[in-house]
């Protein structure tokens, strides 16, 4: 009932925002449409995207726009989940009549918003790491999938902890189902065993059943793949609070949100293509830029909000070499365009996905993340084999 | 073991949430359907009281009192032209319920925050580990569970208060002042929402729409319990137990449904649930 009067009221703001805007000419401007998890599970993580896309818009229109033409963000809260994105995405796409769509969502966003995006025909970069295998003529994407992101970790627990059992945990969605998948296949791949794998409803925060089974079943080590944001964190600090002390991969959490859980983020191992600690001068010059335009209000940029900031640029790349805004052009020219930004060199050419450098990290004492080893452009396997 | 733990701890924190919501519904004969919204206002208490860094233990006061006043401004201002329409009364709830979510939206926004834990680890017990902050609330729960019967039993106020809870009309006649038990009993209801949101959140998280899948729970442990605190302990230890049973043998997301269908059967067989009457 109350989220509905949310949707309705938010809805109210987005016509009335809609109306008032007319007055600029779609010509003038280019629009990039940002549907991002504002409310809901994602809400952690949300402002630290949106403010990635700032720094990226306020860079381009200083140095002149996009071919001449000014970027415009409009932003819109998806609800971090299906319903949410369908309003997102029908409104920035046929009342907003966005040029294209670049953000981080849940995976249940994202799917109930590609057949709105095939039917807009606007091309569509996704800027968040995810289960893999979502192919659409109108989409890219420019984070890691599982095939990147989840042998360090597992590699990583055979070697330095001799871990022969694991116990698995999601969120039960996509991404959560999907990950953990892949996981138990790569640990049974590489001679371990998975003693148990639980699932618990997005919006769940009561973790308890599920970790008096992990500590039943006494596994060597434990990996996560929760949503984004809220999940998260509800997990870590009542697997803290319940004494879970083993291996801890998560592979879900990103630099900010292992902030917010303070002390208890303390030895969590993540895997990812970003952490602010990467010792290159485009990534220098992306956090100070980000310390001056958001100061004491700055969210800890991470491995979900910097895609965002490079997704940004690589639609800015394509627009140049395609000539144009048209959809097929920019489709077409976003697998050739190179953009080297805080992650590095990143081109979105092996079946709409990326080679990526992944890192895996240990979260310290203090939030930061320490790099324990790094593993060069490493490539996203066969996502979309039927997609050319 | 770890189950009974489970069960046990489980079934304290369903307690403690719809405790305020039962003593609401025996004296007012009404759902007071803004008990989501008195959650969450002890949920940002609790985060108010992280934010300003001040030691956790303050919340459970601190929410306690905030619950309380805004029980009584609503009640004075809000309920008391409504309590010779009890419907319209039901239907007020839920409108303020959902004012009070928006308001906190404004106010703090809509992000999911976090509170800090008065207490962090875990507990030696009957041979294993346990988290030390649930059993705590175990023993909140009983505490609870004793002021109130302490209060209701061994003062003036909870004479007054049975006597309106057993016939508010012949309470009335002999004198007895309906008008401010019903005011004292919702601001107390109100109190203790708010007191159980903030004992809540440092297991979870803190959002404006934090209150509302508990509502739906305490709402059918208070239908199948009528008016006594006995059989709600004895309703919550049952389907809060069945709860944590289906959630562990089955899966968690069966869980999730299992007070609801529980309750609507147990209703359906036995209309007056787990009372004696």
């Amino acid at each position: 009932m109350s989220r509905n009067s949310i949707r309705l009221s938010v809805g109210a703001v987005l016509m009335g925002l809609a109306l008032s805007s007319g007055g600029v000419l779609a010509e003038d401007v280019i629009k990039i449409g940002i549907p991002v998890g504002l409310s809901g599970a994602n809400s952690v993580v949300a402002p630290s995207v949106v403010q990635a896309a700032e720094l990226a818009a306020e860079e381009i229109n200083a140095k002149g726009g996009i071919m001449g033409k000014k970027v415009v963000l409009e932003v819109a809260d998806d609800g971090s989940g299906a319903a949410g994105a369908q309003k997102a995405f029908d409104s920035l796409i046929f009342q907003k009549n966005v040029n294209v769509l670049i953000s981080m969502e849940t995976s249940a966003a994202r799917n109930a918003g590609l057949p709105i995006v095939t039917r807009g025909k606007t091309p569509f970069i996704y800027t968040s790491f995810y289960e893999g295998r979502s192919c659409n003529k109108y989409l890219y994407v420019n984070a890691w999938v599982p095939d990147q992101q989840v042998a360090p970790i597992v590699d990583y627990f055979n070697k330095n902890y001799k871990a022969k059992t694991y116990f698995l945990i999601g969120s039960d969605y996509a991404f959560g189902r999907g990950m953990l998948e892949f996981t138990k296949s790569y640990i049974e791949k590489t001679g371990g065993k998975v003693l148990g794998e639980e699932y618990l409803p997005m919006d769940g925060s009561d973790w308890t059943p599920i970790i008096s089974k992990l500590k039943a079943a006494k596994p060597d080590a434990l990996i996560t793949s929760t949503a984004g944001g809220a999940p998260n964190v509800t997990l870590t600090k009542q697997l803290r609070a319940a004494g879970v002390n083993i291996p801890y991969g998560n592979l879900a959490v990103d630099e900010g949100t292992a902030k917010s859980m303070g002390p208890d983020a303390e030895g969590i191992f993540i895997s990812g293509s970003y952490f602010t600690t990467i010792d290159s001068p485009k990534n220098k010059a992306f956090l100070a830029a980000m310390q001056k335009k958001f100061g004491a209000n700055l969210k800890t940029p991470n491995d979900l909000s910097v895609p965002e900031y490079e997704g940004v640029y690589a639609y800015k790349l394509a627009v140049e070499k395609a000539g144009s805004v048209d959809a097929d052009k920019v489709i077409a020219a976003l697998s050739e365009v190179a953009f080297e930004g805080p992650r590095g060199v990143i081109k979105m050419n092996k079946q709409r996905h990326a080679p990526l450098t992944m890192y895996l990290g240990q979260v310290q004492k203090d939030g930061s993340v320490k790099t324990l080893s790094t593993f060069k452009d490493v490539d996203p396997g066969a996502q979309c084999p039927n997609l050319k | 073991m770890a189950t009974l733990l489970d069960i046990l701890t489980t079934a304290a924190i369903l307690y403690s949430v719809a405790a305020g919501l039962l003593i609401v519904f025996g004296v007012m004969k009404i759902i007071n359907f803004a008990h989501g919204g008195f959650l969450t206002v002890g949920g940002y208490s609790a985060l108010l009281i992280t934010k300003l860094g001040l030691n956790p233990w303050w919340s459970v006061p601190c929410a306690f009192a905030i619950g309380f006043v805004c029980g009584m401004l609503i009640e004075r201002l809000v309920m008391k032209p409504l309590y010779s329409r009890p419907l319209d009364a039901i239907l007020a709830t839920w409108g303020l319920g959902i004012i009070i979510g928006q308001l906190i939206t404004l106010g703090v926004g809509r992000e999911v925050q976090f509170v800090q834990s008065p207490v962090s680890g875990t507990i030696d017990l009957l041979g294993g580990t346990y988290s030390g902050y649930r059993l705590l609330l175990v023993l909140v729960a009983v505490v609870i569970a004793i002021g109130i019967a302490l209060l209701l039993n061994g003062t003036r106020l909870g004479l007054v208060t049975r006597a309106v809870i057993m016939n508010e009309n012949l309470a009335r006649g002999l004198g007895i002042n309906s008008g401010l038990v019903r005011f004292i009993t919702f601001s107390l209801g109100a109190g203790l929402a708010s007191l159980a949101g903030a004992l809540i959140t440092p297991l979870s998280s803190v959002d404006p729409n934090m209150g509302v899948p508990w509502l739906i729970n305490a709402f059918m442990l208070v239908m199948v319990s009528g008016v006594s605190l006995v059989s709600l302990a004895v309703a919550c230890l049952v389907l809060g137990g069945a709860q944590v049973l289906v959630s562990s043998w089955g899966n968690p997301i069966l869980g999730g449904l299992t007070i609801v269908v529980l309750a609507a059967v147990v209703l359906r067989l036995r209309p007056q649930g787990f009372s004696r009457g």
